[in-house]
């Protein structure tokens, strides 16, 4: 089947869509100021005359292109193009300033054509057995997946401060509230205002919220200036690549892992991987001055999240991404149901999804190779002349589905809110998650409620129940300060043990 | 930021509150003789609950270190820096063409002008010698017109997207 969607795409049409897509995605990754996110909102405005198998590949196309295209900004002016990007920055920029730009750009493209293949193979061979197994999912199980999602989402986004996360995630729980619910299609929240009977809609919300709030967040901030240029050749050296094999493979396993895991994101799988990388080096000093295998690791681990956060998507109908919550209201827009079922109803564009992604990491990949000169003449457009475009383009973005002013309203809004929300280090990634999943949680909770006739036994007891509840606990509680110290000192005790008996012997 | 965090505690209490109130008054649906647990108020007060616990540590926390501690002069002190300033023009002038023009004039003529006077706020300075004000009045206008008319084309013509 994978062939079969392979060679679907194989049409003059298909591959006249994938690279335009895929260069823009690159622009707007590279663009400070445009991020995955907003690409893709944007794009489902344009793309959604097109056929469903076209459009849904136009915005993965943007999705991989824009998590690449924002290491070139990285490298080279030492400004995440997007936040995926912010790991790539601590070893891109150090080689930029060494004169090794072109070396950098080439680690960075080899990272995200691997990164995404690993990622491609595990939503190849993941995405049909958690498909499978959610088929057996009743609501007690949907209503904890629901929670686990926001508190783990909130947990890695805001790490220095979970508490934050959590608020923004149940923010946006309570945002997926207004509107009519889906067991009795009562309205809640609308005051006899029939433009809120369906809710919010997550595109103007997610275009306010991740347009409006970054063009503040651009134009509050001083400029900046290209610091490197590239001149020694940007093609991957082969001798990289096989030094670093270890690194490539495991940031390409936890980057895949952190996509899984619901509204994460690419910049946590970046850092971890980068972590990661950075403890099982042996050239240690190096990181943070220009180390390429922390560069190799950043980049494997964000591009790797990217189909990573497609598996939950597809197979569960909650994003592992805030791009990939994009991804999935446009899915629906285009008349696909993502979740367990499509493997049933339409297991054919589940490969086509496959197919998509490993179009568009050949495209980055050919993209990589040949566009550096031009890229660096986009980069030098003025911010001022940039975000007013940008800005009438989510305008576009937030009135064209549904021909609504209302919603460029909520644009507006969810803009203003967004980036005070931010500017106060609440991620908005959970946020996001909340407006998706509130009403799948609010309908499993009172599903659940009733097939248990108000007992709350089933939601503790069912195995996965248990182990979701158990995890989303856990989170809860290491995030107590006083714990978080107590495991700390408990974890340097261990360490301290665990090296004894080495110092001993040596 | 704790200042700002005692002030966001404080809010997400009261939004919590009357969510709340507003579930509790909600329609039980009686009249259908729905389950009395999938009552349509009963999600939006869980998390109401859980939100106004959050609410409460944010304040709580913040009192402790202080943030309860309220005055003008921040106030004053961050809208004289540069940055504020910019965000402040930039605010007011998105807010003022998506919600304002768009709708009341015709779409290319409110994306002009939008696009105008945003490099112009931003680029013309009263320092810069004559022949570079001008320019930057003809890249504003340049860029004004192209916006304008290259947008309404593609959206309009190519993607048949209809704009406001």
């Amino acid at each position: 089947m994978f062939l079969g969607a392979i060679a679907g795409f194989l049409t003059p049409v298909s591959l006249f869509h994938l690279a335009w897509s895929t260069l823009l995605g690159i622009l707007i990754g590279a663009l400070p100021g445009l991020t995955a996110t907003m690409g893709i909102a944007l794009l489902t405005t344009l793309t959604y005359k097109l056929s469903p198998e076209l459009a849904i590949m136009n915005l993965i196309c943007v999705y991989v292109g824009a998590i690449y295209g924002g290491s070139r900004t990285a490298i080279l002016i030492n400004i995440p193009g997007t936040p995926a990007n912010a790991a790539t920055t601590l070893d891109g920029f150090p080689l930029a300033k060494q004169g090794q730009a072109g070396r950098a750009m080439g680690v960075a493209t080899s990272g995200s054509v691997i990164g995404s293949m690993i990622g491609m193979f595990f939503l190849a061979m993941l995405a049909p057995i958690l498909g499978n197994y959610a088929l057996k999912f009743q609501s007690f199980e949907f209503f904890w997946l629901g929670i686990f999602g926001i508190i783990i989402s909130g947990h890695l986004t805001a790490r220095e401060d979970p508490l934050k996360g959590w608020i923004a995630g149940f923010l946006g729980l309570l945002v997926a509230m207004v509107g009519q619910e889906g067991i009795h299609a009562y309205a809640r929240f609308t005051y006899g205002k029939t433009e809120l009977l369906g809710g919010f809609a997550l595109i103007p919300a997610m275009v306010g919220a991740f347009g409006l709030a970054e063009i503040l967040s651009v134009m509050k901030n001083p400029p900046v200036e290209i610091a490197g240029d590239p001149k020694d050749s940007v093609i991957p050296r082969f001798a990289d690549i096989f030094r670093y094999r270890r690194t490539i493979v495991r940031s390409g396993l936890i980057g895949t892992g952190i996509g899984i895991i619901p509204g994460v994101g690419e910049d946590i799988g970046a850092w971890v991987s980068y972590a990661a990388a950075r403890r099982k080096s042996k050239e240690k000093e190096k990181f943070g001055k220009g180390s390429v295998e922390g560069l190799m690791a950043a980049e494997t681990g964000n591009s790797s999240v990217v189909p990573g956060a497609i598996i939950p998507a597809l197979t569960l109908a909650i994003p592992g991404s805030a791009p990939a919550a994009v991804l999935l209201a446009a899915m629906f827009i285009h008349g696909i149901r993502p979740g367990p079922m499509i493997f049933v109803e339409s297991p054919q564009f589940f490969y086509q999804v496959v197919a998509m992604v490993f179009f568009a990491t050949l495209a980055i990949l050919v993209y990589g190779l040949a566009l550096t000169k031009p890229l660096l003449k986009v980069l030098t457009i003025k911010r001022t002349r940039l975000m007013p475009v940008v800005f009438v383009l989510c305008t576009i973005g937030a009135y064209a589905i549904t021909n609504r002013l209302f919603d460029i309203w909520v644009m507006i809004a969810f803009g203003l809110i967004g980036f005070a929300l931010r500017e106060m280090k609440y991620p908005m990634a959970p946020l996001v998650l909340g407006i998706i999943l509130g009403d799948i949680v609010d309908k499993n909770l009172r599903r659940g409620l009733v097939l248990s006739d108000g007992d709350l036994t089933p939601f503790f007891t069912r195995p996965i129940c248990l182990i979701l509840f158990l995890v989303t606990l856990a989170s809860i509680i290491s995030s107590i300060p006083p714990v978080r110290r107590a495991f700390g000192r408990l974890w340097q005790i261990l360490r301290l043990r665990k090296d004894q008996p080495g110092d001993l012997e040596g | 930021m704790i200042k700002a965090d005692f002030i966001t505690g404080l809010v997400l209490m009261g939004l919590s509150v009357y969510v709340l109130v507003e579930s509790w008054f909600m329609d039980r649906l009686g009249h259908l003789n729905v389950h009395p647990l999938s009552v349509p108020g009963i999600v939006p007060a869980f998390f109401a609950s859980v939100l106004f616990v959050f609410g409460l540590v944010l304040t709580v926390r913040s009192v402790l270190k202080g943030g309860y501690r309220l005055g003008t002069g921040d106030l004053a002190r961050a809208l004289a820096e540069p940055g504020n300033r910019r965000l402040v023009i930039t605010a007011s002038l998105t807010v003022a063409y998506a919600g304002i023009l768009i709708g009341s004039v015709p779409f290319w003529l409110a994306t002009g002008a939008f696009v105008f006077l945003f490099v112009l706020l931003f680029e013309f300075k009263k320092i810069q010698p004559p022949g570079e004000r001008l320019r930057v009045v003809l890249v504003a206008a340049a860029l004004a017109v192209s916006t304008a008319a290259i947008v309404s084309l593609v959206f309009e013509r190519i993607f048949l997207v209809k704009l406001p």
